[in-house]
């Protein structure tokens, strides 16, 4: 946080006048107006506790509903007409109760959101590391997206075309075209323990649309922050409705999962990920992959300095 | 002659049912492809089910059958009746070559010789008595080369890899070059082809089969012979056509020819699929019938027709085979040496265990399960991720194209358990995903001079991320690691935790190194074996 109070300061004070208390508790900032723009929306679940599977299903509609509405509704970032490339978290052959993917009720509002936004086409798909027929399957995004008209899209690796990234690390690699082509690229992660990156969420998500990325682990953060700075984000929202907070990126075990029942989104791509590390229970700055985002301004690990809207839902 | 010919006659009936026989035998083979929500269910191995020589070689060589193979009985019936007609109608090998043979005879015409019977013919026969002696004693080879499995195994890891390789790297070229004229793409024409298959058809891109060229060349080869004779394989080799030409010893559906109307001619030996006629209208061998019914077209004179008798009847006449005592004594003792041939080897005698033959999870242990398997290739063809590869030289002579586990290409599915549910004679045992998933077919290790953390002070973590195990059957140690500058580092060391590892082989399959992983899953500890078990003190689940 201390590499970043200044640029923090100067957001915080060029938003609205924000009272800062240094400590281990979050930092509070005013809230945000009604008709003021928020960069970063948090909607947290304030309903029944405890809720059963298929309640935490309309919760995370509703969540996402929330937090997109926070941001000033998808029509911000979409535009009619439209190609529109959702890209969750679809690497493991897993069930939606693991966290190992992300919530296939969120895909599906954001999927519904944007079409309804005027969105002409709208994509899915992600470079699974199980198999992607079974991965799509059981993460429940295939069956979700295709209800609503998505195009459930199995990326080939034949197909990919060799893209010069500019990287620190990464220069020229082979990445899907599909999803780069796009009109616009939503990144929805969820938010999961990580055996090397000790915590993955939007950054690290980005690893999906490059063909080979096996050679990343040896230097995680800067092939993140390299790739990364390649897709320009504008929009990611961050799934934690459940997260895997042990055995990740993978998970299987339901010991490992937890229900923050909270979705964010926004437009500072390192600001969700400090978001997120928190979640798991970590300090942003101890994250590597987040550190090395804030280094290369990607975004600010501050997101309380951000106009920041929090959202409670019930 | 075309006009005087009938628009409805016994053989183009019988080649109508060959097609459909044979486009139900693709069919079944195109279905036969993972995907979520797909069970197997018989139809997988209908051809194999309803193959008596399936069923007699693997109860010889097994002792012991799966009940679905008595559905074979059918077919033995139906041939004690009608004789071979299983290989004139109903197989699709038979419909291959009869293909394959019709396509010479128009190439390369007028050869009356070629449809005349042959002693050779009797070859099969003596195949058929050498390869049954060595089931006796539990070597699998008439099964091998059982020609529905013949096709099935030619199909799976020959004939669809060279067809799928023409269509992705024809289109992936097309795609790249994008030629066409003005706005006219070639690539537009081509990929919703390209697509469709792949999503709809291939099992995964780019699969291969190790020694699949072989397999090929073979299968090209016995399809070549059609030029020296039509239907080589069916008249010469098939050790089903000979297993059923003793049970069509006497069949109750005869040829019938009327002396006072048969001038000789001889118009009927002409593309007659068995040869089974030793001279003109005389010396039909009922063993060697197809009952292409060829002949009842092509006689002139309507001289020549089908008729029932009862098996005691001798009109009417069919002539015996007489394959003599020396042929069967020989035929004996050559699957004596052959199986001498097979067995002479540490492997086979059970002291060495090969390092690099993982077999899919539920194979019994390794004699057992080589006296069941057929090698028809159903499980490399059903595998998602074209894991199961055959064996070339890993498995001895007897085990030739039985399928192994190859992590390098390929690793073990999770989440599957379909090579046992279709294993025609359950030398892959069929499990419940939950037996499956305890199942141990391999253990792995890791080799630290090349491991990245180890070898180079990196992190890496590729194989730890994908072991699909809960709870993780590698685990990281972190140590400081001193780079050459002398400056330390923490760096995660993975380790495998061999109680938990079941030898799936992803960590393999994923490693960076593609020359040579870095880990590597042997057989050691397999559950199938209680000898191989050289890390103790892992549960069995026996």
């Amino acid at each position: 946080m201390h590499c970043c109070s200044r640029r923090g300061f100067l957001a915080q004070s060029a938003a609205t006048a924000g009272v800062l208390t240094l400590g281990s508790k979050p930092l509070l900032a005013a809230p945000l107006a009604a008709d003021q723009q928020a960069d970063m929306t948090i909607a947290k679940w304030a309903g029944a506790a405890n809720p059963d599977a298929k309640e935490i299903e309309a919760i995370a509609v509703k969540l996402t509903e929330q937090a997109i509405a926070g941001l000033g509704g998808m029509q911000r970032f979409v535009k009619k007409g439209d190609v529109i490339w959702v890209k969750p978290n679809i690497g493991w052959d897993r069930t939606p109760e693991m966290a190992s993917n992300t919530n296939p009720h969120v895909v599906s509002t954001i999927i519904r959101l944007c079409l309804e936004a005027g969105a002409k086409t709208v994509k899915v798909g992600d470079n699974t590391c199980h198999a992607a027929e079974k991965s799509y399957h059981s993460s429940g995004i295939a069956a979700a997206a295709k209800a609503l008209g998505a195009e459930v899209v199995f990326l080939d690796p034949s197909r990919a075309k060799r893209f010069d990234v500019k990287g620190e690390n990464l220069k020229e690699t082979a990445i899907f075209p599909e999803i780069i082509e796009s009109d616009l690229v939503i990144n929805v992660p969820v938010v999961k323990h990580h055996s090397i990156a000790t915590a993955t969420v939007c950054m690290k998500n980005y690893m999906g649309v490059v063909v080979n990325r096996k050679a990343f682990h040896q230097d995680l953060p800067t092939c993140i922050a390299d790739i990364t700075r390649f897709m320009k984000p504008r929009i990611c929202v961050v799934d934690a409705v459940r997260i895997l907070t042990d055995h990740g990126p993978t998970g299987g075990d339901l010991a490992d999962v937890k229900t923050p029942l909270t979705i964010a989104a926004g437009t500072d791509i390192v600001a969700l990920d400090a978001f997120g590390v928190e979640l798991l229970g970590h300090k942003p700055e101890s994250i590597g992959t987040v550190a090395k985002g804030a280094k290369e301004k990607l975004g600010t690990m501050d997101y309380r300095s951000l106009p920041l809207r929090e959202i409670a839902v019930s | 002659m075309k006009s005087r010919r009938p628009v409805w006659s016994a053989a183009r009936a019988r080649r109508i049912v060959q097609s459909l026989a044979f486009l139900a035998f693709v069919a079944l083979f195109l279905n036969v492809r993972p995907r979520p929500d797909w069970q197997p269910d018989w139809s997988a191995k209908l051809f194999f089910i309803i193959d008596p020589l399936v069923m007699l070689g693997t109860a010889l060589a097994a002792h012991s059958l799966p009940m679905i193979l008595l559905a074979s009985v059918g077919t033995i019936f139906a041939t004690i009746v009608l004789g071979r007609v299983f290989c004139g109608w109903l197989c699709p090998l038979g419909a291959v070559h009869a293909i394959a043979g019709r396509f010479f005879r128009r190439f390369w015409p007028n050869r009356k010789r070629r449809d005349a019977w042959s002693r050779w013919q009797l070859t099969k026969y003596c195949l058929l008595i050498g390869m049954l002696f060595m089931a006796l004693f539990g070597v699998h080879g008439a099964c091998v080369f059982d020609p529905l499995v013949f096709l099935y195994r030619s199909c799976a890891t020959a004939v669809m890899p060279a067809g799928q390789w023409i269509v992705e790297e024809g289109s992936t070229a097309v795609y790249k070059a994008d030629p066409g004229i003005g706005s006219f793409r070639v690539a537009k024409v081509t990929e919703p082809p390209y697509q469709f298959l792949r999503l709809n058809v291939f099992v995964l891109p780019n699969a291969v089969f190790l020694g699949g060229g072989w397999i090929l060349l073979l299968f090209v080869a016995t399809i070549a012979l059609n030029a020296y004779r039509p239907r080589f394989w069916c008249r010469y080799l098939c050790p089903l056509g000979a297993l059923l030409g003793i049970f069509a010893w006497r069949p109750w559906l005869r040829r019938k020819v009327d002396k006072a109307v048969c001038n000789q001619c001889d118009l009927c030996r002409i593309g007659c699929h068995g040869a089974s006629c030793e001279s003109p209208g005389e010396g039909w061998k009922a063993a060697e019938c197809f009952g292409c019914m060829n002949c009842v077209d092509h006689c002139p004179r309507k001289g020549l027709k089908l008729a029932w008798a009862a098996p005691w009847n001798n009109e009417p006449k069919i002539q015996p085979l007489d394959l003599g005592k020396r042929a069967m004594f020989g035929s004996v003792l050559g699957g004596a040496v052959g199986m001498c041939l097979m067995r002479i080897s540490p492997q086979a005698r059970g002291s060495t265990f090969n390092a690099t033959l993982i077999r899919p999870p539920g194979a019994r242990a390794e004699r057992d399960f080589l006296q069941r398997c057929t090698a028809c290739g159903l499980c490399m063809k059903v595998c998602p991720r074209g894991a199961l590869q055959p064996a070339i030289a890993e498995a001895g002579l007897e085990g030739v194209w039985t399928p192994r586990l190859v992590p390098l290409l390929g690793y073990c599915d999770y989440t599957c358990n379909l090579c046992g549910q279709v294993c025609p004679t359950e030398a892959i045992q069929p499990l419940s995903l939950e037996e499956k998933q305890k199942i141990r077919i391999g253990l792995a290790s890791f080799d630290v001079n090349r491991c990245i953390p180890y070898a180079y002070g990196r992190d890496c973590m590729v194989c730890e991320e994908h072991c699909p195990i809960p709870d993780k059957a590698i685990y990281f140690t972190e140590v400081d690691v001193v780079h050459r500058d002398g400056s330390l580092q923490k760096v995660k060391q993975p380790h495998v935790d061999p109680e938990k590892c079941i030898g799936c082989g992803i960590c393999e399959n994923v490693c960076p190194y593609r020359d040579g992983p870095a880990i590597r899953v042997m057989s050691a500890n397999e559950s199938r074996h209680p000898d191989n078990q050289p890390v103790q003190g892992v549960p069995s689940p026996y």
